[in-house]
């Protein structure tokens, strides 16, 4: 396993992060907001432009590190789009995405788009999925929906890892732009007569926040790196991931908020809509504690891959 | 990590499989038995070529590649260190006296250090000179063709059994206080060094003050050039910089776990199964930030951020997974406990959550190591 994503996937993300910024950067999600039945059409030329959806990440190796590289900058601006979902969608079925989703309650941030959606139970049951009507304003629901389900077969298990995974790299672009915006913001605003970036007790918030953040970026290359050889435990490794990147948004997120102050729940700064937009990632289809609770029963007694696994 | 690195995996685990007794808990007990285990098994692998595998071939070693010797380092720190001290003569003291030490002291030193026959103490800690090590008192002053050493050294790890002391000392003032300082390699030996053991919780050996009276040295114990000594400290730091692969031990106990515990696993609280798991990701977070920064280093890349983010990660998985470690070995069954894996698992837990309070204090601690990345994520672009 290489420890970063190839250098063409390097390039790739770059490219779409650019590309994002050029067609509008952190004005995409709140035209989406403001106008959410326009939401696939404000998102639709910039994704034709990367040709995101010839990317082919189930059957090619360098597709799948270019759909990876995709999420991170998606999640850098906080699209509210489900890129990763739609480049996670099924080889075999006639669906434009795939969703992975609770036993319980099936939802997901997918509604108003039109588009045809698989579902999958963590233990790999499928179904066609219909987006109902929102939970609420995106403001409030971040486009969440409940999903309608027409059961299909158990034939998913192997989705599962990947509709996991890709999604995890989305929340990875988030905590990339929530450290730099917290780091940017730190290092001009003043307070007692010196930026806030010199005090000690800003910068120790900061390293939890990247240490965090840097544990997530090589726990997802890993995750993707299992899922592209196929390995067996591919589903642990996306649930430790999936783990992982959770409690670093966590404390990513608080530690944004934290040294923004006040100014940082105002919509006139981009962290206000990131945050918000973070939530269904986070919460959906599996909530922290429900996370690890699947990991650990997922695990029962053999443990993680690693240096001293059976 | 590749194919040879795989193979001197297997290579060590057989070695210490057949000399290491599984009961081992290190070199540094009250049990000068365990002393001996260790300078046997220093001398098994200097006959195998193992010990300084990573030293060029003229000094006797195998110019071993960055990913053999992580392997090694993961191999020796999951068992407990079975080379004992050696670990610091042959990781940082040879290949520094490689590169500063005189045609003799090479001769005199690195022969020893690649036999596994020295152990060696460092000399830098002062009471008032811990971080903050520039600020060191211990000085040498002029004395006839050579200096005499006053002062006192603390926190010195083997120091009572250690036969050669690297220290270092001022001796003279500069403008800046990392100016003025000097390297000298002294015999343990000489005539005025004291060594007095502080009892502390990780065990005997661990902690000692040194005090020098008076101690004699010479211009051939210096080492490298006069005053010049921070430089050759931040190079000794730089050997030591991706540290001890603490991660290693982690997991083989994490591991453990289960086996040891038997059916009464499953009827563990499944929070603590939960944080069972999470610390057995976390040590993979670990391990893959530290193959980071050693990829890094290999390609000739140097990012002092992403290596203190990982020791940052590493040092707090020891402490967290020492705590999920003991909250099991308390709900694990005594008659469990009674067989010979389960007296092994719960010496070897309760050493490592000893030993682990230590890891955010030791070898830089971890406030040292968020100033680093701090000082890296505000200098770098956005």
């Amino acid at each position: 396993m290489n420890i970063e994503l190839s250098l063409e996937a390097l390039e790739y993300g770059r490219l779409a992060q650019r590309a994002l910024e050029a067609a509008g950067g952190d004005q995409l999600v709140q035209r989406a907001e403001r106008d959410p039945g326009r939401r696939a059409d404000i998102m639709a030329p910039v994704f034709a432009e990367l040709g995101a959806w010839e990317l082919n990440p189930r059957g090619d190796a360098d597709d799948l590190e270019a759909a990876a590289a995709l999420c991170r900058a998606a999640g850098y601006w906080g699209l509210g789009y489900p890129v990763a979902e739609r480049l996670a969608r099924p080889a075999d079925l006639a669906a434009d995405g795939l969703v992975v989703i609770a036993a319980e309650r099936p939802a997901a941030a997918v509604s108003g788009l039109g588009l045809r959606w698989t579902a999958v139970t963590l233990d790999g049951r499928r179904s066609m999925a219909v987006a109902g009507d929102p939970y609420g304003p995106p403001r409030t629901a971040a486009f969440t929906a409940p999903l309608d389900l027409e059961p299909l077969d158990d034939a998913g298990a192997a989705d599962v890892a990947l509709g996991l995974v890709l999604p995890c790299w989305t929340l990875l672009g988030m905590l990339d732009r929530a450290v730099d915006l917290a780091r940017g913001h730190v290092l001009v605003r003043e307070q007692f007569g010196q930026r806030l970036s010199a005090f000690q007790g800003v910068q120790f918030q900061l390293t939890d926040a990247e240490v965090e953040r840097g544990g997530v970026e090589v726990l997802a290359k890993y995750a993707l790196w299992s899922v592209q050889a196929g390995l067996p435990e591919a589903l642990d490794d996306a649930l430790a991931l999936r783990m992982a990147a959770l409690e670093a948004a966590e404390v990513t997120f608080r530690v944004a908020h934290q040294l923004h102050g006040a100014i940082g729940f105002c919509d006139e700064l981009p962290l206000s809509w990131l945050s918000r937009y973070s939530q269904p990632l986070r919460r959906l289809p599996l909530g922290l504690s429900a996370t690890r609770a699947a990991l650990a029963s997922g695990l029962g007694r053999r443990g993680l891959t690693g240096l001293f696994s059976a | 990590m590749g194919p040879r690195a795989a193979a001197l995996r297997t290579e060590l685990r057989q070695l210490v499989k057949e000399h290491v007794p599984p009961d081992f808990m290190g070199a540094f007990t009250d049990d000068p038995a365990d002393l001996a285990i260790a300078q046997r098994f220093c001398r098994v692998l200097a006959d195998e070529g193992l010990l300084c595998l990573a030293w060029p071939e003229e000094f006797g070693g195998r110019g071993a590649s960055a990913w053999e010797q992580t392997v090694v380092r993961e191999e020796m720190w999951a068992h407990h260190e079975p080379r004992g001290a050696q670990y610091m003569g042959v990781n940082w003291v040879g290949p520094t006296i490689m590169r500063h030490g005189t045609p003799r002291q090479q001769r005199e030193h690195l022969p020893r250090i690649a036999r596994g026959e020295v152990i060696w103490c460092q000399g830098f800690s002062e009471p008032d000179a811990g971080s903050d090590l520039a600020s060191l008192r211990t000085a040498a002053r002029p004395d006839g063709d050579g200096w005499r050493v006053h002062g006192q050294k603390i926190w010195t790890s083997y120091a009572t059994m250690a036969q050669w002391c690297f220290l270092l000392a001022r001796t003279a003032k500069g403008e800046k206080k990392q100016q003025g300082l000097t390297i000298f390699l002294v015999p343990m030996s000489a005539p005025g060094i004291e060594v007095r053991p502080i009892p502390c919780m990780m065990g005997p050996h661990h902690l000692n003050e040194v005090y020098f009276d008076g101690v004699r040295v010479t211009e051939a114990d210096v080492l490298g050039t006069l005053d010049q000594g921070w430089q050759v400290v931040q190079e000794v730091l730089a050997f030591e910089r991706v540290g001890i692969a603490r991660y290693a031990r982690c997991e083989r106990l994490l591991l453990a776990a289960p086996a040891v515990l038997g059916d009464q696993w499953e009827t563990l609280p499944g929070e603590l199964r939960g944080r069972w798991a999470r610390m057995l990701t976390h040590c993979r977070r670990a391990r893959l930030l530290a193959y980071r920064v050693i990829s890094m280093q290999s390609e000739g890349r140097v990012s002092p951020g992403d290596t203190a983010a990982y020791r940052i990660a590493v040092t707090r998985l020891d402490q967290e997974s020492a705590e999920v470690l003991m909250e099991i070995l308390g709900l694990a069954s005594p008659s469990g406990l009674d067989r010979p894996d389960g007296r092994w698992f719960r010496l070897e837990a309760e050493d490592h959550w000893r030993y682990s309070q230590a890891s955010t204090v030791a070898s830089g601690s971890i406030e040292m190591q968020r100033i680093l990345l701090a000082r890296a994520l505000l200098k770098a672009p956005s």
